[in-house]
């Protein structure tokens, strides 16, 4: 069913829908979106090249292999912001700079550990999906139609 | 107590806890050196024991979790520096040693040398967690790092993993100790909240005799002794040495073992508030003696003969804890000193032994002293530390460990000269199998020097402790001292004279004489004595224990496969039963309302009512493609039901999950092989069935119309959570409430949600895997 016209769209598609959710992701703390909404954005961005080209032409294009450390990865953060400020005799999740401290800012961009937090599902969230993509896709490929 | 890691002992601590770390990343770098990266912290880590031990050091004293009373208390007595010396000079020399034995043996097996690495971080990972154990001070740090020595037996033991018995010895040893281990937890926590404190120096002057203070000190005693391998625990040590050789030379001579007995001697001061409890360790001390020593003598296998002994060993220094405190705590760290270094020498020239002749057996080997002169002097000098010969270090844990027992009276003395005679029988049997007689293997290769080099320095540490015990013995004094609060001579000395001692060790050197000689003749005994030990002893508990548990999982397993739609009614009818009572219970007059209606709401109910139609639809059988696409007809429909109540996030995300959902749905539904799918459309459930799921769905959702219609009745709460969460967003310096609440307000329940996706990402691959190996 794919077309050079679901090709083309599928691979002009690829980036914005990455720059969306990427902006999803930074964005979320002060506006709609969060990192689960921006890792889903993401994954379907990759799930339509899937859709499109079929999972080896895209694991060649994109290291779909990487995802579950992804995941692992995202997972050690949220671990590492949840549990980190306990080594410093802190509650679990005390966000770093303080509520009523200055926050620094790149652009528009607040750095916040809550942001980091944030990174943390996004990864977890994108990796998960992104590795369930790849083997359904690889499941269903050696089945007779 | 006050102190920061800007201490030499910080220093130590973090050098140790780094080494794993390093030895990862240069082993990724090159395969090759890894071995450095974690010879050169373990020599780091010795010298600057040596140097707090002769300069004394400060304390590091971190607040961890103060609010738990929990702090990161770690102090460099005399006792932590007597088993953090040893786990790092044992631990160096058995390093050394693997350093030239590990590529041989990754030879031998066949895999590629990068797969030495987890090897290499694993023990410096040991030697960490057993560093930090010796210095902690807080029951529940201590917990920490016993538990860290657990998991990094696990991946040691089961190097091997491409041989069934290595796996298996290593989750025995992991649910042995680790199961124990939290025995060690429930203890702990039970006093430290009787007490309100965790550490043991304040413990110890709070604790009441009674009978919850000694359930609580038991289970901490069950766990250590578990640890150091005593009865009825022992059985998974033997089992562990399906482990390549410098880990048994390490784990099971001088750390995993000592850190059972290290335990016992850190939580001393508090045990005498049970004095029940350290008559338990002399009789469960002369049980594992007992068993050991005889499974010992019995056994063939170079390395379980060891094993056995260890059993045996650790068995005396649990009865010298439990016997005259006076004595006791300095004489088992002095016994745990001696018989750790000769040991893991001997545990070195089984692999020595092993990698020159390819054989495992006392039978198949003999009279390689002509071959291997070096070896067979430096083992010999080891063996003979565990026989407790004069001149060894191995002779004065005898004369201690006799002179405990003499104040206890003759049953006591009996036993003890016993067991004596009983550690020169297989000290003597294994040594002689070995380096004595006449035949030997055909050829055997020749060996690298770093084979034998760690054990000839071990048979000099030996010596010097034979001939000039003053240092070590003023050392385990010191120990002793932390454990009972006074400092008691540990008399070490030769006399020359018809002392009771003196005579109990000849008569010991005598009696292990004969039992050598006779267990050599009768050949036929052991393995029959070990088979029934093995038939009825408590390994036999333990399989039984885990194909119980097993059994059940399968059982679980098949209830839930078998038939999901029964599954969903057990839920769906006690819930509805549940609502039926609850309304039934609550006057109704003014609860239902039907509320008003505009004009704006009319898109709002449209969309409603295409949802209600798309999910009748689903339950109108037709094939399985669409009841996915009205599923998803479905989401997408409350999806703008969300977004027209002003939920713009939930919408979002909403929408996104359906999109991904349903198309994931289509994927697994493309990886189903048609012919299924098509048995399943035309396959009819049971009419009596097809009943039963009508009425529990119009029963379920019946119920959950009503109390939906309920709850919307009432009047909206003007106060809630969600409006102090509402003004708390700006204090957090956030802009959107639901990202404030998802990753500040409840970002624990977040982070509970996120490992459960990653939990289900381990399962799906996994299972997608296994699949895909079929």
């Amino acid at each position: 069913v794919t077309t050079v016209l679901t090709q083309t769209v599928a691979r002009l598609l690829f980036l914005p829908a990455m720059a969306v959710a990427a902006a999803t992701l930074v964005k979320g703390y002060v506006d709609t979106g969060d990192g689960f909404a921006a890792g889903v954005i993401a994954a379907l961005a990759v799930l339509l090249q899937v859709v499109v080209f079929g999972v080896d032409e895209v694991a060649r294009r994109l290291p779909l292999h990487t995802a579950p450390a992804a995941a692992a990865a995202g997972l050690l953060l949220a671990l590492a912001v949840t549990f980190g400020p306990t080594l410093f005799g802190r509650a679990p999740l005390t966000h770093a700079p303080a509520p009523g401290e200055r926050v620094i800012h790149f652009g528009t961009l607040e750095v916040l550990t809550a942001v980091a937090f944030d990174v943390g599902v996004f990864l977890l969230v994108l990796g998960f999906a992104v590795t369930s993509i790849r083997l359904l896709a690889e499941a269903g490929r050696g089945r007779p139609r | 107590m006050a102190g920061d890691w800007g201490s030499t002992t910080g220093l130590l601590l973090a050098v140790t806890a780094l080494a794993p770390l390093v030895v990862l990343l240069a082993g990724r770098l090159r395969p090759r050196l890894a071995a450095p990266a974690a010879i050169v912290p373990a020599t780091v880590a010795l010298l600057l024991l040596g140097w707090i031990g002769g300069r004394g050091g400060a304390a590091v004293d971190v607040a961890w979790a103060p609010s738990w009373g929990v702090s990161l208390a770690l102090t460099p007595d005399p006792l932590g520096i007597l088993y953090g010396s040893l786990a790092a000079g044992v631990g160096l020399l058995v390093l050394l040693y693997a350093a030239a034995y590990m590529p041989r043996h990754l030879l031998h097996e066949g895999r590629p040398p990068h797969d030495g690495v987890p090897f290499w971080a694993s023990m410096s990972g040991f030697l960490a967690a057993m560093v930090w154990l010796a210095l902690a001070q807080d029951l529940v740090l201590l917990f920490v790092c016993w538990d860290v020595t657990a998991v990094a037996s696990y991946f040691l033991i089961g190097f091997d993993r491409q041989h069934p018995a290595a796996r298996r010895a290593a989750i025995m040893a992991l649910l042995v100790t680790g199961v124990s281990a939290i025995l060690f937890l429930v203890g702990a926590l039970w006093l430290g909240s009787t007490y309100g404190t965790m550490r043991i120096g304040e413990l110890a002057g709070l604790l009441e005799p009674g009978a919850a203070t000694t359930a609580a000190l038991a289970c901490i005693v069950v766990a250590a002794l578990a640890k150091s391998a005593q009865a009825p625990f022992h059985f998974w040590l033997p089992r562990a040495m399906a482990a390549p050789t410098p880990v048994s030379a390490y784990l099971h001579s001088a750390a995993m073992v000592a850190a059972g007995v290290y335990l016992l001697a850190r939580v001393y001061p508090l045990l005498v508030a049970a004095p029940a409890l350290l008559d338990a360790l002399v009789v469960v001390g002369f049980a594992s003696m007992a068993v050991g020593g005889v499974l010992a003598l019995a056994n063939d296998e170079l390395k379980r003969l060891l094993a056995y002994s260890t059993i045996a060993q650790y068995g005396y220094v649990v009865v010298l804890l439990g016997l005259d405190p006076a004595i006791g705590p300095g004489a088992a760290a002095f016994a745990v000193v001696a018989h750790a270094v000769a040991k893991s020498g001997l545990f070195l020239t089984a692999g020595a032994v092993t990698e020159a002749t390819g054989e495992k057996l006392l039978g198949r080997v003999g009279g390689l002293w002509r071959s291997h002169p070096v070896l067979a002097l430096a083992s010999g000098v080891c063996a003979a530390g565990l026989a407790a010969l004069p001149l060894t270090g191995g002779f004065f844990k005898d004369e201690l460990f006799f002179k405990a027992a003499l104040d206890r009276g003759p049953l006591v003395t009996a036993l003890a000269l016993a067991g004596a005679a009983l550690s020169f029988g297989y000290a003597a049997r294994f040594w002689a199998g070995i380096f004595l007689g006449r035949s030997g293997p055909a050829e055997t290769r020749p060996l690298p020097v770093l084979l034998v080099a760690p054990i000839a320095a071990l048979a000099i540490a030996v010596l010097l402790v034979g001939v000039a015990p003053g240092g070590l013995s003023s050392l385990a004094e010191a120990a002793g001292a932390v454990s009972t609060g006074v400092r008691l001579p540990v008399e070490v000395a030769y006399h020359l004279d018809a002392r009771p001692e003196n005579l109990l060790a000849l008569a010991s050197f005598g009696g292990g004489a004969v039992l050598a000689l006779a267990a050599s003749r009768r050949g036929e005994i052991g393995p029959a004595l070990a088979d029934a030990l093995g038939r009825f002893g408590p390994e036999r508990f333990y399989v039984a224990m885990l194909q119980g548990l097993n059994h059940l999982s399968d059982a679980v397993h098949r209830f839930e496969v078998r038939d999901l739609r029964s599954r969903v009614a057990w839920i769906l009818m006690p819930a509805g039963v549940l609502m039926l009572a609850g309304v039934a219970a609550t006057p109704t007059a003014g609860a239902y309302l039907p509320g008003s209606f505009s004009r704006a709401d009319v898109p709002l109910l449209l969309v409603l009512g295409v949802a209600a139609v798309a999910a009748v639809a689903v339950a109108v059988p037709t094939n399985h493609l669409a009841v996915v696409l009205l599923l998803s007809g479905v989401g997408y429909a409350l999806t703008v039901v969300f977004a027209l109540v002003g939920a713009p996030d939930v919408a979002l995300v909403a929408v996104l999950m359906e999109t991904l959902f349903a198309l994931l749905f289509l994927g697994v539904l493309a990886a189903l092989p048609r012919s299924v799918l098509g048995r399943l459309a035309r396959s009819r459930s049971p009419t009596a069935i097809r009943h039963r799921d009508v009425a529990l769905g119009i029963l379920a959702g019946g119920f959950a119309f009503v109390a939906a219609w309920g709850v919307l009745s009432r009047p909206a709460a003007l106060e809630t959570v969600a409006t102090l969460q509402i003004e708390l967003t700006p204090t957090a310096h956030a802009g959107d409430v639901v990202t404030a609440i998802l990753a500040d307000f409840r970002g624990l329940d977040t982070m509970g949600e996120i490992s459960v996706i990653g939990v289900a990402l381990l399962g799906l691959m996994t299972l997608l895997r296994r699949e895909r190996a079929r």
